[in-house]
Parts: structure tokens; C-alpha cells; sequence
């Protein structure tokens, strides 16, 4: 059994290489979500707002790994 | 089946499952050299068992959820994974973490196992065989996810699927030829693309779920992937650029 969770506690790290950038993910899909679904941006504008929030996310998410590294 | 859809999807398959399967391939190799074939192929194989049995209870299932939710769940893990590998080797391209060594991580394996079958009282075959199992399943069950994350959304499970046992078959082809750790293969720059592709994919199918309609359709996958590719070099580029230390 201690194998499966093993694999299980891998998995879901495979999903979590770094918490902040996770979160920041799942709170960007949802606030797109939220955007649309309420009609304050048209669809696709909620879209280019994914795309750039991915795109700051991954920049900010890696400096900050790097700038901690050389500390 | 149009190419221009399916292309992306399977030769995503294919470049993520290659650098799965050279993983898991180095610590069966690992396992076999120190012990033998017997218990390696005895873990490997009951590790696909699992595998097809995970496949053939899911499977099904992927049917019954509705599109547009399962685009959104499989484009969101998809963010979390693609980034994530995207992120790390634009780190690893920068020098700020090592590289991966397939070198390394055979002879780590190597001491790991020595160290292991010291300790326990368990037969050292038992031991090597769980080695296996654990590094063909977890590898496994990733290329799984990432036939059913690039394939499921537009009905290109068979062909993802075609790409992923392609990329087993050639790196089984070369292992059983060359018999060491496939460390000549550029797993980094591989991992850097893979990564490019999925954080596409994930934009893409989140997208798609939240019913987004992107300029060009299935074609917006190449601007994303182009946009991702950018994004990693310059980050890749900024991460290796040292602080200006501060003058005295």
C-alpha cells in the first residue's frame, strides 16, 4: 500500500513543482472564469487575460526561484 | 483524421512519452545491472499491468464527462504540469538548478538500491522488482495523463496514444541496443519543448472550456507554443543574468 501512495504523493507533485505558482494558476483560471461568466470581459479578451497571466506567472514564478537560489 | 489537428497532439505525445519512458528505462537498466533481468522485468511488466488496468476503468469513463468541463479540468492540469516542467528547465537552461543527468541518476539508483537491500530484510530480487514497478508506474501513469490531456479534447486518444508507444518503442530499441543509461539524449532541451507544448495545450483547452473562441482555432496551438518558446528563453535568459552587486 505504502507503494501506491508513494506513486499517489508523486503524482500530485507532478501537479505542485512549486506551490506559489499552483495557486497563482488556479486563482488566475478562476478569476477568467469569473470575468466571463459575469460578462464583464467578452470571452476572448478573457482569453488573452489567461494567456498573459500564464505567461507573468511562469517570468515571475522563475526570477524568484533564481534571485532565492543566489541568496 | 486531419494532420494539421492531430500533429500537434501526437507529436506532444511522442516527445513527453520519450523523455518518461528514457527515465524509467534508466532505473529498470539500473535494476538489471546490479541484480538481473528477472526481477526488472517482473516489476516492469507488473507496472504496465496496473497501467492498462488504470486505462481500462477510466477510459470509459472519459466519455461520460461532458466536453466543455473536460477540457477545462484536463486544460487546467495541463497549465499546472506544462508550466511547471517549463518553468524548471528554463531554470535548468539558466544553470540556477543542475541538469538532468541520466549518468547521475543511474549511479544514484545504483547506491539507493545497494543501500536498501543492506537494510532490509526483504530478498534483494523483491526489493529490485518494487524498484521497477514504482519507476514504470509513476512514468507510466504520466505518459497516461498526457495522452489523455493532448488527445481526449478533440477525439485524438488513438493517435496520441499511436505517439506515446512509438516514443517507448524507439527508446526500447536504442536501450536494447546500446544496453546503458540513454544519457546522450537531450533530455533538457526535450523537456524544454515538451514543456512549450503543453503550457499551449493547457491554455488552449482551458480556454476552450471556459468557451473562449480562439482566432484561428486548432491553428492558435502554434502562436500559444510560439508565445510559451519566447517566454522560456527569455526567462531562461533573465533567471542566468547575475544581480548587480551593489557598490561600496
Amino acid at each position: 500500500m505504502s507503494i501506491f501512495l508513494q506513486v499517489l504523493k508523486d503524482l500530485v507533485g507532478m501537479f505542485m513543482a512549486d506551490a506559489r505558482m499552483t495557486t497563482a494558476i488556479l486563482a488566475l483560471v478562476a478569476l477568467v472564469a469569473l470575468l466571463i461568466n459575469k460578462a464583464v470581459v467578452a470571452p476572448l479578451t478573457g482569453g488573452w487575460i489567461l494567456l498573459a497571466g500564464c505567461v507573468l506567472l511562469l517570468i515571475a514564478s522563475a526570477l524568484s526561484a533564481a534571485v532565492k537560489s543566489r541568496k | 483524421m486531419d494532420w494539421s489537428t492531430a500533429a500537434p497532439a501526437v507529436s506532444a505525445a511522442f516527445l513527453a512519452s520519450l523523455v518518461e519512458v528514457v527515465e524509467a528505462f534508466t532505473i529498470i537498466l539500473a535494476v538489471a545491472t546490479l541484480r538481473s533481468w528477472r526481477p526488472a522485468l517482473i516489476g516492469t511488466f507488473a507496472a504496465l499491468a496496473v497501467l492498462a488496468l488504470v486505462v481500462i476503468i477510466l477510459g470509459p469513463l472519459l466519455d461520460r464527462v461532458p466536453l466543455h468541463l473536460l477540457q477545462l479540468i484536463v486544460g487546467i492540469l495541463l497549465l499546472l504540469f506544462g508550466l511547471g516542467w517549463l518553468r524548471k528547465a528554463s531554470l535548468r537552461a539558466a544553470g540556477v538548478i543542475a541538469l538532468h543527468d541520466e549518468d547521475a541518476i543511474f549511479q544514484k539508483k545504483q547506491a539507493q538500491f545497494n543501500q536498501e537491500a543492506a537494510q532490509s530484510e526483504s530478498s534483494q530480487d523483491w526489493i529490485a522488482g518494487i524498484t521497477a514497478f514504482k519507476a514504470v508506474l509513476l512514468e507510466g501513469l504520466e505518459v497516461v495523463f498526457i495522452v489523455i490531456a493532448v488527445g481526449a479534447g478533440r477525439g485524438l486518444l488513438w493517435p496520441a496514444a499511436g505517439g506515446a508507444l512509438a516514443a517507448s518503442l524507439v527508446v526500447l530499441a536504442i536501450g536494447a541496443m546500446v544496453h546503458k543509461p540513454l544519457s546522450k539524449v537531450p533530455e533538457n532541451t526535450l523537456k524544454f519543448g515538451v514543456g512549450v507544448m503543453l503550457s499551449a495545450f493547457g491554455v488552449f483547452w482551458t480556454g476552450e472550456g471556459l468557451g473562449i473562441p480562439w482566432p484561428g482555432a486548432d491553428l492558435a496551438l502554434l502562436y500559444f507554443a510560439a508565445i510559451f518558446l519566447t517566454t522560456g528563453l527569455l526567462t531562461a535568459w533573465l533567471a542566468r543574468t547575475p544581480k548587480p552587486e551593489a557598490t561600496a
